[in-house]
C-alpha cells in the first residue's frame, strides 16, 4: 500500500477548502517559488529549493501532527496558496503564515478567509494560546492582511533571527478576544 | 482526530529501516553540524537540518516512497539515512545513503542500500534504480561497485556539478548479466 497522510483535517469556509498539501499542488507552488512574488519566503529560487520547501511543510504534518494547509477552490480542488500553523525547530514561537501563489488571487479576500479559518483551527483544535506572523519589512500586502486579522506589531517579542532590518512580528488577538 | 502516517518498515540482519521521527532530530542535526557533513554540502545549522529531516518525511507523503531512518535493531540508535531519494531536480529516483560518523566502517550503508535496492526492484517492481555519485566520492563509488552497480553517463547538475549515474544490479545478479546495456535507456 502506498503510504499517505491520513486523518489530516479538512476545513471549509464560504469559498474555500483547506487541507494538507499533496503532490498535485506542487507544480503551482514551484511556479510561485520561481517568481518574484516569492521574495518574502526565501525565493525566487530553483526547483530544487521549491521541492525541498514543499516537502518540508508536507513532512511537518507527519512529524508534528499539524502543519500548513493548502487552501483550494472547493469545486476544482485547485490550490490557491498556503496558510496555517508553522512551527519549525528554530522558530521562537508558533506562527501563522500565508502565501498566495498567483497574482490574480490577490485582492480577493481569499487569503484573509483562509488565514482566519486556519487561526481558528490553531486556537480551537491545537489549543494555541497565542500566535504571531513574521513579516519582512516591505511586504506591505502581508502587513495589511495581518492588520485586517486584528494583529498588532509586537516589538517586545523574541526576534526571529538576526536579519537587518529585523523581521516584523505581528501578534494575533488572543483566542478569548475572538470569541 | 490524530494525523497518522506510516511507511513500510524493513528489517535486515542488524538494522531497522523506518520513517524518521521527531526523536531522531538530535542525532541527525549533530551529524549535519559536523565537519563530516562536508560531503553533503555542510556543515548545516539546526534550522536547516529540521527542514531537511521534515523534507525526507514529506517526500514519502508526496511520492509514496522515500528514505528511511536506519536504526540499530537492538539499541534503536540512529545510524544514518538510506533509501529512495527523488527531489524535483534529479533525473530519476536514486538510492541515496548517508551514514553518521559513529556508524562508519561497519558495512551499515551496504546493508541498508541492499535492502533499499530490493524494495525498489521487488516491492515497487521498478525496472531500474540508480545512484548518482560524484566520481571524486571514492567511498560511495566503492560501495556502488561492491553492490554490482554499473556506471553510466554523467548527469550535469546545475549546483552540484557532474554526478555519475550508477545503475544497480537486480537482485540475483540480473543486472550484471547485461554489462553492456548501460546508456540504452
Amino acid at each position: 500500500m502506498t503510504p499517505h497522510l491520513a486523518d489530516t483535517p479538512v476545513l471549509k469556509t464560504d469559498r474555500l477548502i483547506l487541507r494538507a498539501p499533496r503532490m498535485a499542488d506542487y507544480s503551482a507552488f514551484e511556479a510561485f517559488y520561481a517568481s518574484d512574488r516569492a521574495q518574502y519566503i526565501g525565493g525566487p529560487g530553483p526547483a530544487r529549493d521549491a521541492w525541498r520547501g514543499f516537502a518540508h511543510v508536507t513532512g511537518m504534518w507527519a512529524l508534528k501532527g499539524f502543519g500548513t494547509f493548502v487552501f483550494a477552490d472547493p469545486a476544482t480542488d485547485e490550490a490557491i496558496g498556503m496558510t496555517g500553523p508553522y512551527y519549525p525547530e528554530d522558530w521562537p514561537e508558533p506562527e501563522l503564515g500565508w502565501h498566495v501563489w498567483r497574482p490574480e488571487h490577490e485582492g480577493t479576500g481569499l487569503t484573509y478567509e483562509a488565514a482566519k479559518a486556519a487561526r481558528a483551527y490553531a486556537y480551537d483544535t491545537l489549543q494555541w494560546t497565542t500566535a504571531v506572523s513574521y513579516i519582512d519589512q516591505g511586504n506591505n500586502r502581508s502587513v495589511r492582511l495581518a492588520k485586517r486579522l486584528g494583529c498588532v506589531l509586537d516589538e517586545t517579542a523574541t526576534p526571529l533571527d538576526h536579519a537587518d532590518p529585523p523581521v516584523l512580528i505581528y501578534r494575533h488577538p488572543a483566542p478569548e478576544a475572538l470569541r | 482526530m490524530t494525523v497518522s502516517f506510516s511507511v513500510p518498515v524493513i528489517e535486515t540482519e542488524r538494522l531497522r529501516l523506518r520513517l524518521p521521527e521527531a526523536r531522531d532530530f538530535e542525532a541527525y542535526a549533530s551529524f549535519r553540524a559536523s565537519d563530516r557533513a562536508r560531503s553533503v554540502g555542510g556543515p548545516h545549522d539546526r534550522a536547516d537540518s529540521f527542514v531537511s529531516l521534515s523534507a525526507i518525511v514529506g517526500q514519502w507523503a508526496l511520492r509514496g516512497y522515500g528514505r528511511w531512518l536506519v536504526a540499530d535493531r537492538e539499541t534503536e540508535a540512529a545510524l544514518g539515512v538510506v533509501g529512495l531519494y527523488h527531489p524535483e531536480d534529479w533525473p530519476e529516483a536514486e538510492i541515496g545513503w548517508t551514514v553518521f560518523e559513529h556508524a562508519e566502517g561497519r558495512g551499515i550503508a551496504l546493508e541498508a542500500a541492499v535492502a533499499a535496492r530490493s524494495y525498489a526492484y521487488d516491492t515497487l517492481n521498478w525496472p531500474r534504480i540508480v545512484s548518482l555519485i560524484d566520481d571524486a566520492n571514492t567511498r560511495s563509488v566503492a560501495l556502488a561497485r561492491r553492490m554490482g552497480a554499473e556506471p553510466e553517463e554523467v548527469f550535469a547538475h546545475p549546483t552540484f556539478g557532474d554526478l555519475r549515474i550508477w545503475r544497480h544490479a537486480k537482485p540475483g545478479g540480473a543486472g550484471t548479466a547485461h554489462p553492456t546495456s548501460g546508456g540504452q535507456i
